[in-house]
């Protein structure tokens, strides 16, 4: 499971630039960020980009940034010289015609042609991010934001709806639109090596499309300030092949969950400690509903626990129970105290017999 | 009266006392009171220095906070502090930096140079800057208080909704954001309110607007923006206190509100204010470059409608910071562009700047290496604005710390750099002392490198990926280092700043004495003593351009030995011109009021407002605000022709009249200003209104609307009624007539009473249900501003009666009706308009 943490992709290489058409001045200083980017970009490195969107972001970051720097070098240059040149005595109409060169020139003409290239460039760009319709519909998947943890969930899963949280597989090399809203306050759902964000506002949907251009994991975590927990919101986004997705998707309906939880004899009493303890707030398909808390059915199939803060490892769920509110401070489940350590253990041993 | 002739136009006097005399003189009418007496001190440059000196403490402590807040980020993993510690650290690093150091520092400033830049003796409304002080002090102590408490506010310092609301943010931090900075924010308004009307009324002979210091016009739009900028921001902490105590739900979904709102109201204001930071910063940068290039600035006309623009434009972009919120496209193309073109005035001004160093000799001062440190910063700040401001770069770094670096660059560079440069040009005004150039020297390299050194970085740490407000992250994100390397470069720049302030501190005692104007300055201000007295000129000179010291070098003594206007002071009274806002032509003599406890008690009886609401005692908070306006009522008593104020109106032959006893004193067009951020208030809740109809995705509104038209119609009636009758009585003023002026004010103020009676009618017979839905909610707020307004249009006039009675005003002081009948006016057409939106309009187009 473990190796799902590690970096998918390929560092950052130019090929993957230069698929687009690359601006001349700007591939000298990509050269050097690249050199400067491999040894230290985590996966959440906008500048590593994994998707068409995040890609021509960071093609116009680049650009931009070159074209500011130049902008900043120069002005700054010419009001040191300003110190530096001997002083000429000049006329009143001359003095006026240098000052208006200046102005005009300086103070108009350059931030204008620089806004129109800038929009001429960006706008296109921004164009091409948005959900327009497509002639064959996208995969939609909905995600939920809560404080401080990932609903998801897959409505045109073949089969029937399929329901999950903090985890969120989705299939590489097509459109995906993503559906958004927030449970309860605003959250924003970010994946930044595929693309830009979208708040997620309670009330509302909104819609973001991402595009993975290959399998691999993705890292996210909620953007807009969401309360305590706000750093501990973290989520892996890990896109599949087209059919490894639809094997999963498959693997998650209802009944293939339910009976994956009541099935085997051995866990009895973790359950019923489950149903008396957890049930009311955590829903286990075929077992319990409970929508306040993350959904559990595939727990033991997941790559991370509590919202990407630590990862799926064989105790991890033992080690959550017992210690969540210092793995995760102040988040909302309640401390165990009144459940005895041996049907913690249980409940985390029979939770992790829970996957697919 | 004295036989001195005193004319309008600026001839020597022919007996001058001699200067000693004079000085004398006013002091006995201007000078400040020592002891507990100082409270009542209604002086500009004493307010001026108290407003900067306070914010520098509320600047230490923002510092402080952001130090704890790069501690705790300076390694992966930390537990120096818990979440919730951290939330209300960042909350209040943002809220005091904003609201208790930026904005009242540059209003302090203003309020400091302004008088002295025009040639007055004082701002315009003296006991309004002191109950500006008051309630800056208290409310600042107020929020601090929260800390202390350890129920500080931790929503963020724009506390959105719901985050900020009852159900995820129990407890009193939110009420102590809303209600201490909607308190701080009547000192905004107040200063806001008296610049305006001080920079366009009270300039000194001759002094037309084409001549006026640039800084006066870089404090003029930032007045306005102040007046027309802070009531969106009032506006909305005011329905999320109304949804926190009483459960009206402006901002909740299944009550028909929406949270979005907030965010508009919020940024309605948010986005304004960055120009209002930035604008005074800017006219420090104008102001000392001319002086250290030795020439007038090239490009006046430029600078000042790059002003003019950026005050505008800046109220067209709020949307730029809400392109994550899923606004329709179209929308998001505007507001990308309309943030770009606010680059243009920006590089206008840049490049004035650099083409006056071009033509003139420049020297590098210590005020000009930190003007260098702004332009630095600020550029490059402004070109990552220009990258935000394109949506599909914003949707990628919003929210991470790439903002907060470009954030800082705006602010500290835009304000900050600019600010030290202009106190270090103006230390020797304040003082008579010059600061040391070596200290000066290590605390700008030290701040300097250590900001570029934290906030450079940062800017990568966001593209890394790092969300901002995340009081840990994990190791093994490529965020460590840069981190860390910010963590130790702020501490750096605290050591910088500390020096600063080491320097500044220590020049009070160890600097060598100034020479009159020691810069060389073209400005009025280094006319003044140094430090300044109270009366700021033994006498008021005509200024033929705009550069009246270089043009007469002489120009300081010859206002001291009193050889210029207005130089007696015999009568009593404190006076200066009231000019034409356009010419400078001399109109009038302003008289001031003197020192007084009623601001003091005024802002005492407010903050126990503030505090009773704080911990929801309501009643009372409803007795102190009775207390608050009577006592405010009372201040409003001492004007005109009562004994306090300008019993005798007799001036020297040649002079002018006194404003009291003309129509066209300066209290008119406070009225009108203050009308104007009262009319930006309402637009804003008009905004609401129709926002929340048309975008809420719950909203609920009946079948038929339940308010009374009949009602309705016939208390707009009345009360246009009033406010022709008061018209007619002011164009009666207007020709000198005064006979049964009283009776016309009862009987108009009985017209307004029962307007208020028939409001009220309409609004308990609605039965709103005002917790149930925004609807309700937002009609009922509605109906409130027009009682509210209502009645103290009746109050007011009742006191004009009584006023007649006690002979302060009439045929022979006309001025105080014709104020009085500008809020009339102001009624009527808000009244209407209310009319209109909450009863017709629901009618005719349906739910």
């Amino acid at each position: 499971m473990r190796e799902r943490y590690k970096r998918h992709a390929a560092p950052l290489s130019i090929q993957r630039l230069t698929r687009q058409r690359v601006n001349q001045l700007a591939a000298p200083l990509m050269v050097i960020a690249t050199l400067f980017l491999t040894g230290c970009a985590g996966d959440k490195s906008i500048l590593d980009p994994a998707g068409q969107a995040a890609r021509d972001v960071v093609l116009i970051w680049w650009i931009m940034l070159a074209f500011g720097t130049v902008v900043l070098v120069v002005v700054v240059a010419l009001w040191l010289y300003a110190f530096k040149r001997k002083h000429v005595t000049r006329t009143a109409v001359e003095e006026r015609r240098i000052a208006r060169r200046w102005i005009v020139g300086g103070g108009i003409m350059l931030p204008v042609l620089s806004i129109t290239a800038l929009l001429a460039f960006g706008v296109p760009a921004g164009q091409r991010m948005l959900p327009l319709p497509l002639s064959e519909p996208p995969e939609v998947i909905e995600v939920i934001g809560h404080q401080w943890w990932w609903e998801v969930r897959y409505p045109g899963a073949e089969g029937g709806e399929v329901v999950t949280s903090n985890q969120l597989i989705m299939p590489a090399g097509e459109p995906v639109d993503f559906h958004v809203t927030g449970a309860d306050v605003i959250h924003a759902f970010w994946v930044p090596r595929l693309g830009g964000k979208i708040d997620m506002i309670p009330g509302r949907v909104n819609r973001i499309r991402l595009e993975a251009d290959e399998p691999g994991v993705f890292g996210a975590q909620c953007a807009e300030f969401c309360g305590v927990g706000h750093a501990h919101m973290h989520l892996y986004v890990e896109a599949l092949e087209r059919d490894e997705y639809d094997a999963w998707l498959a693997e998650r309906q209802t009944d293939q969950l339910a009976s994956l939880a009541v099935n085997d004899q051995q866990h009895e009493p973790a359950r019923e400690a489950f149903m008396t303890h957890c049930a009311s707030c955590h829903r286990v398909a075929g077992l319990s509903a409970g929508e306040v808390g993350p959904d559990l059915s595939d727990l033991g199939s997941r790559t991370s626990l509590g919202a990407g803060v630590m990862p799926m490892e064989e105790g991890a769920i033992n080690d959550w129970l017992h210690n969540h509110q210092t793995l995760k401070p102040s988040n909302l489940m309640p401390v165990h105290d009144d459940i005895d350590s041996a049907t913690l253990e249980s409940l985390g041993a029979w939770l992790e017999t829970l996957s697919p | 009266m004295t036989t001195i002739n005193r004319q309008a136009t600026p001839q020597e006097p022919q007996n001058p006392r001699d200067p000693q005399g004079l000085h004398e003189d006013l002091h006995e009418i201007w000078g400040n009171p020592r002891g507990l007496k100082a409270l009542t001190i209604v002086n500009h440059t004493t307010l001026g220095l108290r407003f900067m000196v306070t914010g520098m403490v509320f600047f230490l402590i923002g510092g402080i906070l952001a130090m704890l807040v790069r501690t705790q980020l300076a390694f992966p993993d930390q537990d120096f502090m818990s979440p919730d510690i951290y939330n209300q650290v960042t909350t209040m690093h943002g809220t005091v930096m904003m609201f208790l150091f930026a904005i009242p520092m540059l209003e302090g400033l203003a309020i400091y140079m302004i008088p002295k830049m025009i040639g007055a003796r004082d701002l315009v409304c003296p006991r309004l800057t002191s109950l500006g002080y008051w309630c800056y002090l208290f409310g600042g102590i107020i929020l601090m208080s929260s800390l202390v408490l350890e129920m500080a506010p931790n929503s963020g310092w724009f506390m959105y909704t719901p985050l900020s609301s009852s159900e995820y943010a129990p407890g009193l931090g939110s009420d102590f954001w809303l209600l201490g900075i909607t308190f701080v924010e009547i000192s905004a308004l107040s200063a806001g309110v008296e610049l305006v009307v001080s920079i366009l009324r009270t300039r000194t002979q001759g002094m037309a607007l084409h001549k006026m210091p640039l800084f006066a016009w870089y404090i003029l739009a930032m007045a306005l923006m102040i007046v027309v900028g802070f009531p969106p921001l009032i506006l909305g902490s005011i329905l999320l206190e109304l949804e926190r105590a009483v459960g009206m739900p402006f901002f909740e979904i299944a009550g028909g509100g929406d949270p979005i709102l907030w965010q508009h109201l919020f940024w309605l204001f948010g986005h304004p204010e960055v120009y209002i930071i930035f604008l005074p910063a800017a006219g420090i940068v104008s102001t000392l470059i001319p002086v250290f290039a030795g020439r007038p600035i090239v490009g006046y006309g430029w600078v000042v409608f790059a002003i003019i623009v950026t005050g505008f434009i800046s109220f067209g972009l709020w949307v730029h910071h809400m392109f994550t919120v899923g606004i329709p496209q179209l929308a998001q193309a505007f507001f990308s562009a309309a943030s770009m073109l606010v680059a243009v005035p920006t590089a206008i001004q840049v490049f004035v700047w650099l083409a006056t160093l071009w033509l003139g000799k420049p020297k590098m001062k210590l005020p000009m290496l930190w003007i260098m440190g702004f332009l630095i910063i600020f550029v490059c700040g402004g070109l990552t604005g220009v990258m935000l401001a394109l949506v599909p770069f914003n949707w990628q770094v919003h929210d991470t710390h790439f903002v907060v670096a470009h954030m800082h660059y705006v602010l500290v560079g835009g304000m900050f750099f600019p600010l030290i440069a202009g106190l270090y040009y103006w230390l020797p005004l304040f003082s008579g002392r010059m600061p040391s150039e070596t200290i000066g020297k290590w605390g700008f390299w030290l701040t300097f490198l250590g900001f570029n050194g934290t906030f450079l970085i940062m800017h990568w740490t966001g593209l890394l990926g790092m969300p901002r407000r995340i009081y840990t992250y994990d190791t093994g994100m490529g965020w460590d280092i840069f981190n860390l390397l910010s963590s130790v470069s702020g501490f750096i720049m605290s050591a910088g700043i500390a020096m600063v302030l080491l320097d500044i501190a220590l020049h009070f005692r160890f600097g060598k004495p100034a020479k009159q104007n020691p810069w060389n300055a073209d400005t009025l201000e280094w006319a003044n003593f140094m430090p300044p007295s109270a009366y700021n000129f033994v006498s008021l000179p005509k200024i033929e351009t705009r550069h009246p010291l270089w043009d007469d070098p002489d120009l300081p003594r010859t206002m001291a030995e009193g050889k210029h206007s207005l130089s007696v002071a015999n009568h009593g009274r404190r006076e200066m011109w009231g000019t034409d806002p356009i010419t400078g032509k001399v109109r009038e003599i302003i008289h001031l009021p003197g020192n007084s406890w009623l601001p003091l008690f005024a802002a005492m009886a407010l903050a126990v407002v503030c505090i009773s609401l704080l911990v929801r005692v309501y009643p009372l908070a409803g007795v102190f605000v009775i207390v608050a306006a009577v006592l405010l009522l009372r201040w409003s008593w001492e004007n005109g022709a009562h004994p306090k104020a300008a019993p005798d109106a007799e001036v020297a032959p040649g002079d002018p009249p006194l404003h009291s006893r003309t129509m066209d004193g300066p209290g008119l067009w406070a009225m009108a200003i203050a009308l104007l951020a009262n009319g930006s208030f309402f637009l804003c809740y008009l905004f609401g209104w129709f926002y929340l109809w048309t975008v809420s995705p719950e909203w609920r509104m009946p079948e038929t609307s339940p308010l009374s038209l009949i009602g309705l119609v016939l208390a707009g009636l009345l009360v246009t009624f009033g406010a022709g009758v008061l018209e007619k009585c002011v164009r009666g003023l207007r020709q000198k007539r005064d006979a049964g002026l009283a009776i016309s004010m009862y009987s108009i103020s009985a017209l307004g009473f029962v307007q208020v009676a028939i409001t009220l009618w309409v609004l308990l017979s609605a039965n709103l249900e005002v917790t149930e839905t925004a609807h309700d909610a937002i009609m009922m707020v509605g109906l409130v501003y027009a009682l509210i307004h209502g009645g103290l249009g009746a109050i007011l006039t009742l006191l004009q009666g009584l006023r007649v009675g006690y002979g302060y005003v009439g045929a022979h002081a006309p001025f105080e009706p014709a104020v009085v009948a500008q809020l009339w006016r102001y009624n009527v057409v808000t009244f209407w308009v209310l009319v209109g939106a909450l009863a017709v309009l629901p009618r005719v187009i349906g739910s």
